[in-house]
């Protein structure tokens, strides 16, 4: 029953006494002849009931139907109404509160209300999120509003982030320092919290399936290969830990350089800011580097699926060998002993590698703290002579 | 390099509007007003590239100019002979059904000179010369002596007279209005509704449709300004707010420039058919002018001395200062409307070269205005009786025209209705282009019929019949209509009124058939959880109560003076027929401020014959009861 009338009345209970009275069979009186004005829907939805021949029900059922494909096609053609997911998200305190000021330090996905897609949000969506940002937080809007109509400072917000999104270089570098990911960063499980889980195969999945993911955005060759799943083939695997000892990354760390002091225009002053900014680039970009490949290094040492293949390559070649040698027991031997002295090898070049590293970096270090102090020195030299 | 294109020659980079591209038209005596449907789909009253919205229906030819519009309004001051204006009323009607006694400052109407009892108007142009041959660059063996690369100068326009049938004047300014709605929508107009006045016959109607072809225009219906109305108050979103039922009785008050059209309309669930109809072309904003006009003249010749007869203006000179005065009093009119301070009203150079600058404040107007609102007033009064009704009926006031939007007007007239009856002033909808601004209401009625009826598909025999009952004078038209109230009569112990109970009116008088109507009500239940209810047939009617007015000690010295009596009005309900009554058990109940309560949901369905089913159930799935009562054999 569409067009309920709703009646802000309420009837009397009906009195006990109150029996209904007999039907007299009496009917409605006599209907009269008038002349419809054809115009309006109403005359519409009348005329289509006459020619179709439709009860009330049956039109309504009709219009329902009419209503919902029109409702279908409007949405398929996306006409101005489909904003491609951006959706609404809710504006914290915090966020509100905003110092454009410090804009550096803002999420600028969640200033425009795109924290839930982050570097997945494409240049329309940022365009849409936008707008819709604007149109609700422009300064012109709260004109009338009470409270301090001056407060545009959101908005200010708003306009830093859109001019970091919109332009493609800029929003590259805020992408490689997003502060979410950032925090993402660090909790990567140690060997120890995957081999100690109670089903640490299926941890590993769980646990490394969404960090490469994420840091699959980094790189410059797209696509990337995805971890997969534990019945990997071994060229999948191979293929895979391939790709990431060899990741090309354009991550880059321009976004966390110091401002050059902006009062002075000391030309040295600049250069030497440029010159700290570029080498503290330059370490970050090996930190990352260094950082990748020690998650992979991790990756390669929980891998189940290697150990899987290392099983299966030693079976194929048992197997290959016991035909040849006829399951010749001193052959077993042999093979386990060249094995295990290969292992040994393996391990002790492990170490090597791994005291070498500690020794460069001890070394990088060393270089690093010689350089400084030569510098220091220099500089107290230069201030004793000019003293 | 590659191939430019000329600016706005590119395609537009996205959709612009999925909206039809239809208009509508209120093409009214005086003026007609253009709307298009926005990006909402909601219907909008453009202005044209004057920036007006309300066009003047006028055509001026000056020279080699032809001007439309308000342009060709200001050329009735020094150009008359050859402007164009009235011509609406004369479609369709042949020369000799003109009456020809009317004084005009425009061009009059003569018979055609070729076509047969045609009326014709006959202007003074300039026709321009035919733009002469270019000269060829390449100089033929025969070239005269004197060729020259100078190109050939136009000659001079000849003048010439033009005779233009009512018919042409009419394809002229429909094609420009139409032209102003595509430059606004930047779309080709696929089809346009047009109102129409109630008058119009079958004549008129097809000399309209023809001159809108000759624009070029499909014309999708021709629409009675009634109907026009109707759209235009019955589609708003319904809000809250909102006192007025879905079912009512509309009175549409048509006070445009050359005349008045009163329709008594029954408006259920936006089903209309109109009770009664009248025209009057007595009064108008033309009256209201001429009063204006009258008055200011009247001080003109008190501040200057000088004497100035207008309206009817014999001299020359009068005639000339009554134009002026006319155009002047146009945006009077409109100051006052708009606010309520005084409005001024200045020309130069009345007569005899002495400039003039009147005010005059809403007081003084509408005691200047108050014959043509009694008037109005009056004609409602016969409106209202000659459809067997009362003025108290009447639920909803609608305007339309510019002369309506007087706020004087409004008030003399809700003098006599009932104080609930709702207004575009009471409901505050005039001013900012709201639904009931009088101006524009036709015009977005008129668009948003258009819109309707182009998504009227032409695919079956029987979507082609749906499209057929919008022509006029279609059989689906003629309709049922029920002439008593049907209600349900809730008994009540020791009721207070004469009906012996809560009375809730389902379906009501004039309610066009078949038709549905729904309820849905609180109930109280009382002992043994049964709820029943009666369904009546029931008689509305008015009370008139006259009682003399309460005496006044110091009224006594004035005996002679003839003793009014003070009427009042009470709305009066009359049971005629018992119907049925229906019982239910009342399973769901709930208590509310201590007493049960259930929620009621009736349903009434009234077929063309006037047979009538009623269903009865409990909200949330409790117990039903239907009945059927058969119709009257």
């Amino acid at each position: 029953m569409s067009h309920v009338v709703e009646l802000p009345v309420v009837a009397p209970p009906t009195p006990a006494g109150w029996t209904p009275p007999a039907t007299t069979g009496q009917s409605i009186a006599p209907v009269v002849e008038r002349k419809l004005i054809p115009a309006g829907p109403a005359y519409l939805a009348h005329v289509k009931r006459a020619v179709h021949q439709l009860s009330f029900e049956e039109h309504d059922k009709h219009a329902e139907e009419e209503r919902k494909r029109l409702e279908a096609l409007n949405g398929a053609n996306g006409n101005g109404e489909d904003d491609l997911g951006v959706g609404d998200e809710p504006e914290g305190e915090d966020l509100l509160s905003l110092d454009p000021k410090e804009w550096k330090k803002q999420d600028h996905y969640a200033v425009l209300g795109l924290s839930h897609l982050r570097y997945k949000a494409t240049d329309e969506q940022i365009k849409i999120a936008h707008r819709k940002k604007v149109l609700k937080h422009h300064p012109d809007k709260k004109a009338g509003v009470a409270g301090d109509s001056n407060d545009d400072a959101f908005f200010k917000c708003i306009q830093k982030a859109m001019e970091v999104l919109s332009n493609p270089e800029k929003r590259r570098q805020f992408d490689s320092v997003d502060p979410f990911y950032e925090d993402l960063e660090q909790d990567v499980p140690t060997e120890k919290q995957v081999k100690s889980h109670k089903n640490p195969d299926a941890y590993f999945f769980q646990v490394f399936a969404p960090i490469f993911e994420r840091e699959a955005r980094f790189s410059r060759v797209q696509p990337v290969p995805m971890l997969g799943a534990v019945d990997a083939t071994k060229e999948e695997v191979e293929g895979f830990y391939d790709f990431w000892y060899n990741f090309d990354s354009w991550r880059s760390f321009e976004y966390l350089d110091k401002e050059v002091n902006e009062g002075s225009d000391s030309r040295d002053d600049k250069r030497y800011t440029e010159k700290k900014n570029k080498s503290e680039r330059a370490r970050r970009k090996k930190e990352d580097t260094a950082r990748l490949r020690g998650l992979v290094d991790l990756a390669l040492g929980l891998d189940p699926r290697i150990k899987r293949i290392k099983q299966e390559e030693k079976a194929a070649r048992e197997a290959k060998k016991q035909k040849k040698t006829g399951g010749a027991a001193n052959g077993v031997n042999q093979k386990q002993k060249e094995e295990e002295e290969k292992k040994r090898a393996e391990e002790e070049a492990k170490k090597k590698e791994e005291e070498e590293k500690v020794a460069r970096a001890e070394a990088k270090k060393a270089k690093a703290a010689a350089a400084n102090a030569a510098k220091k020195a220099r500089r107290a030299a230069r201030a004793d002579g000019e003293a | 390099m590659a191939a430019t294109k000329a600016n706005g020659s590119a395609d537009a980079p996205i959709e612009v509007s999925s909206a039809p591209a239809v208009i509508g038209i209120n093409f009214g005596n005086s003026y007609a007003s253009i709307a298009v449907l926005n990006k909402e789909e909601n219907a909008d009253c453009i202005a044209n590239e004057d920036g007006e919205r309300q066009i003047a229906c006028a055509i001026a030819f000056h020279g080699e100019e032809m001007y439309i519009g308000n342009q060709a309004k200001h050329q009735l001051v020094k150009n008359s002979q050859n402007t164009i204006i009235g011509f609406r009323n004369l479609l369709g009607k042949k020369f000799s059904e003109i009456p020809a006694d009317k004084p005009t400052n425009s061009a009059p109407v003569i018979q055609h000179p070729d076509l047969p009892d045609t009326a014709a108007y006959k202007v003074q142009v300039l026709q321009p010369a035919p733009t002469p041959l270019p000269t060829s660059k390449v100089t033929s063996a025969a070239a005269t002596p004197s060729a020259s690369n100078v190109a050939t100068p136009r000659s001079e326009p000849t003048p010439t007279t033009r005779i233009l049938t009512v018919s042409e004047v009419t394809t002229i300014f429909l094609k420009s209005l139409v032209q102003s709605a595509e430059d606004f929508l930047g779309r080709k107009v696929h089809g346009v509704v047009i109102t129409i006045p109630t008058w119009f016959g079958d004549e008129q109607k097809k000399a309209l449709e023809e001159a809108a072809k000759d624009a070029g225009v499909a014309v999708l219906q021709l629409l009675e300004e009634a109907g026009a109305a109707v759209v235009a108050t019955t589609s708003a979103p319904r809000s809250d707010k909102d006192t007025l039922g879905e079912d009512r009785t509309q009175l549409v008050v048509d006070l445009g420039a050359s005349g008045l059209e009163l329709s008594l309309l029954s408006v259920r669930q936006g089903l209309a058919y109109s009770l009664a109809t009248l025209s009057d072309h007595t009064v108008g904003g033309d009256a209201i002018d001429d009063r204006l006009i009258k008055f200011f003249a009247k001080e003109f010749t008190k501040k200057t001395k000088t004497p100035l007869t207008v309206a009817p203006a014999t001299e020359p000179q009068d005639k000339r200062a009554e134009a002026k005065l006319r155009l002047a009093v146009e945006h009077t009119k409109r100051t006052l409307s708009a606010s309520t301070g005084a409005a001024t009203c200045s020309v130069e150079s009345l007569k005899d070269g002495l400039d003039f600058t009147g005010a005059i404040n809403r007081l003084r107007f509408d005691m200047e205005m108050r014959p043509i609102y009694d008037h109005v007033y009056k004609q409602v009064q016969v409106l209202a009786s000659s459809a067997g009704l009362d003025l108290y009926d009447i639920d909803e006031v609608v305007y339309v025209g510019g002369s309506a939007s007087l706020p004087g007007l409004d008030e003399a007239l809700a003098a006599g209705l009932s104080e609930d009856v709702v207004t575009p002033f009471t409901a505050g909808t005039v001013v900012g282009g709201g639904v009931g601004d009088p101006t524009t209401l036709l015009a977005r009625g008129a668009v948003l019929q258009a819109k309707l009826l182009a998504t009227l598909g032409e695919g079956s025999a029987e979507e082609r019949e749906v499209k057929a009952a919008f022509a006029p004078g279609h059989a689906l038209q003629s309709v049922k209509a029920t002439t008593r109230t049907l209600g349900l009569l809730f008994p009540e112990e020791g009721a207070e009124n004469a009906l012996g109970g809560q009375w809730v009116p389902v379906v009501l008088r004039e309610t066009a058939l078949p038709a549905r109507r729904a309820v849905r009500l609180d109930v109280e239940v009382g002992e043994g959880a049964r709820v029943g209810f009666e369904v009546w047939e029931a008689k509305e009617g008015v009370k008139i109560t006259k009682e003399a007015p309460p005496k006044l000690e110091g009224d006594e010295d004035e005996e002679d003076e003839e003793e009014e009596e003070i009427e009042t009005k009470e709305k009066t309900l009359e049971k005629e027929a018992f119907l049925a009554a229906l019982t239910l058990e009342a399973h769901k109940a709930r208590k509310v401020d201590g007493r049960l309560r259930t929620t009621l949901e009736v349903q009434f369905l009234v077929n063309e014959a006037g047979g009538l089913a009623i269903t009865a159930v409990e909200a949330d799935g409790g117990e039903k009861v239907t009945l059927a009562i058969a119709p009257a054999s």
